[in-house]
């Protein structure tokens, strides 16, 4: 096996066993990105060998000296492209922020330099972050490693895609309607959308800032829980980010789940969900009632109407987010304009493709004068309903299992011309968001075409530690999951 | 619902190429469609959380991003500022 398909818990006791050095490791997977950058174009801007192996003999050097070093030390990680890092293109796969080399770096980068990672480079994604698919970039289309032939998800589909290739051993991606758990159930890898607050947002290139957060890919549960421990935390940078006394995520392996109730909302087993990811999420639900958890049957009524209350609030607020990308001080500036209404309208014509266009015109439609009482008010109310039906709920159960996403990857291309379409890829994801409730996809098998297929479970606010016990539990029971993909 | 895409335009500050426009109008008036599918909601829903007020930091003084720094990224700079179009038109 080479190093590039082992596990990051595998391959920090390697080093710190002194078995293997960092350079080795940094070696490989540059070795490995330089093979899956034309197949999967995973990568918008990919660090060089010399700069991995700059970043890793500086690790190397630390342990030989003796120096206490984190778990993640020497782990070569890949970072959403719309994370901020210091000195390096974030781009939010846009044309809008092509050439915008960040003058700070986000706290989640702040966090990662301590825990001295090899940065592997920032990966493709939907066009800020507007996506299921991450065929919205406007560089690449990423493609998935299980079958060329499909997309991996998205929007953090570069992220997915690259931890299910090798190219990095985990990765950041972004989650503001299912960005991480979607393409991890897709790419047959595991993904937390931690719960809202959790994790700083300061240096994400915002979408809608009450729904985003950033979050862990991993190929196995131990992987996605050495990166959390990481990254969790408040941050005075971040006024939403809340203090929370944070276990050791990674402690709650080998835990019993006996006697763990998990909740079953039937809206999300009804009309619509594939026969296959139905099947295997049954699958999922048997494994774990064999390990001691009880299923019970939930209701979430007013889930059904979360795709639409998601796309309004998210738009609303992306349309007031983005209202910062005028040209004038960051971001692309089109040239010949006549006057100053000319350069906003040109510079944001041309910076933005069509998708990021569709939402920030339905965000300024649901805003506008006549329509905002019928929409956003009414979108937000329905959130504060979504909120308090998940915690009546939670009186009842300690974790909710639903399907990740209602189908398997899309093909390519599928639905281009059906934005509509796309959104569905949502549906099952959306409410977790709306409720500021952590989430994590874990992969459940494969159907037809290899394609992937995860289930998701939904804990109580802050209940990551419910998240990864069972989690941890199941992967367990199920015999590990598919590892690296084959090229 | 028919969508005014020349208003949505004018307030966005966008403009949507003649060729694109008709599957434009297509696809927001079905984006619209699928977000109009919300309950009737009572009045007295309050989506304020009360329960989490933000807390935001004091107001110190702090070390920030230097100016040169902050305008490495600009597209256009002179003299240490932005350049943007002329905003003042001169009265004849």
């Amino acid at each position: 096996m080479e190093l590039f398909e082992k596990t990051a818990q595998e391959l920090s006791l390697l080093m710190e066993k002194k078995e293997i050095k960092a350079e080795e490791l940094a070696l490989s997977v540059s070795k490995r990105m330089e093979q899956t950058k034309d197949i999967i174009n995973d990568y918008i801007t990919a660090n060089s060998e010399e700069e991995l192996l700059l970043q890793a003999r500086l690790v190397d050097e630390k342990r030989e000296r003796g120096e206490k070093l984190s778990p993640l030390s020497g782990i070569p990680v890949g970072i959403k492209d719309n994370i901020c890092q210091k000195g390096t293109v974030t781009s939010c796969a846009s044309k809008m922020l092509e050439n915008f080399v960040s003058p700070y770096d986000a706290t989640v980068i702040s966090k990662l330099r301590e825990n001295d990672v090899i940065f592997t480079g920032k990966l493709n994604m939907d066009e800020f972050a507007m996506g299921s698919t991450c065929e919205t970039s406007y560089f690449k289309k990423t493609k998935n490693p299980r079958n060329l032939e499909y997309c991996p998800g998205g929007s953090s589909g570069g992220s997915a895609a690259s931890v299910a290739a090798g190219s990095s051993v985990v990765a950041l991606g972004s989650d503001t309607g299912g960005s991480i758990r979607c393409p991890a159930a897709w790419t047959g890898i595991v993904g937390l959308k931690p719960t809202y607050g959790a994790v700083s947002r300061y240096g994400v290139v915002a979408f809608a800032s009450s729904l985003d957060q950033i979050g862990p890919f991993g190929r196995c549960v131990d992987d996605v829980a050495l990166l959390y421990n990481a990254i969790a935390g408040k941050d005075k940078m971040d006024a939403t980010s809340i203090n929370f006394n944070h276990p050791d995520y990674r402690s709650f392996k080998g835990q019993s789940i006996k006697g763990m109730k998990i909740g079953v909302p039937y809206e999300f087993f009804g009309e619509g969900l594939d026969e296959g990811v139905r099947s295997r999420i049954e699958d999922a639900k048997k494994l774990l009632t064999s390990l001691g958890a009880c299923p019970v049957p939930i209701s979430l009524p007013s889930c059904s109407y979360a795709l639409s209350a998601y796309y309004i609030i998210s738009s609303a607020e992306a349309s007031s987010n983005l209202s910062r990308f005028d040209g004038i001080r960051y971001g692309h500036r089109a040239e010949n304009t006549k006057d100053l209404t000319d350069l906003y309208v040109k510079s944001r014509s041309e910076g933005f493709g069509d998708e990021v266009k569709r939402r920030i015109m339905l965000g300024t439609f649901v805003l506008s004068a006549g329509f905002s009482d019928e929409y956003y008010s009414s979108a937000k109310k329905l959130q504060a309903v979504i909120k308090n039906e998940f915690k009546e709920v939670f009186n009842s159960c300690d974790l909710i299992l639903t399907p990740t996403s209602p189908f398997t990857a899309f093909k390519l291309g599928q639905n281009s011309k059906d934005p509509v379409a796309n959104y569905l890829a949502d549906v099952c994801t959306v409410p977790v968001n709306i409720a500021g409730l952590p989430a994590i996809s874990i992969p459940c098998g494969t159907v037809e075409n290899n394609l992937p297929v995860g289930f998701q479970l939904i804990a109580p606010s802050f209940g990551e530690d419910r998240l990864f016990k069972s989690a941890y539990a199941y992967e367990n029971a199920f015999g590990g999951f598919l590892g690296t993909a084959k090229l | 619902m028919k969508i005014d895409i020349d208003h949505l335009c004018k307030l966005s500050r966008l403009s949507i190429a003649e060729e694109k426009r008709e599957l434009f109008a297509k696809q927001m008036s079905d984006i619209v469609e699928m977000a109009s599918k919300l309950p009737p909601m009572k009045d007295d829903i309050s989506f304020l959380d009360e329960n989490n007020p933000m807390e935001l930091r004091e107001d110190v003084i702090m070390p920030s991003l230097q100016r040169d720094v902050l305008l490495s990224v600009a597209p256009d700079t002179q003299a240490g500022c932005v350049v943007v179009p002329k905003i003042i038109e001169r009265e004849e």
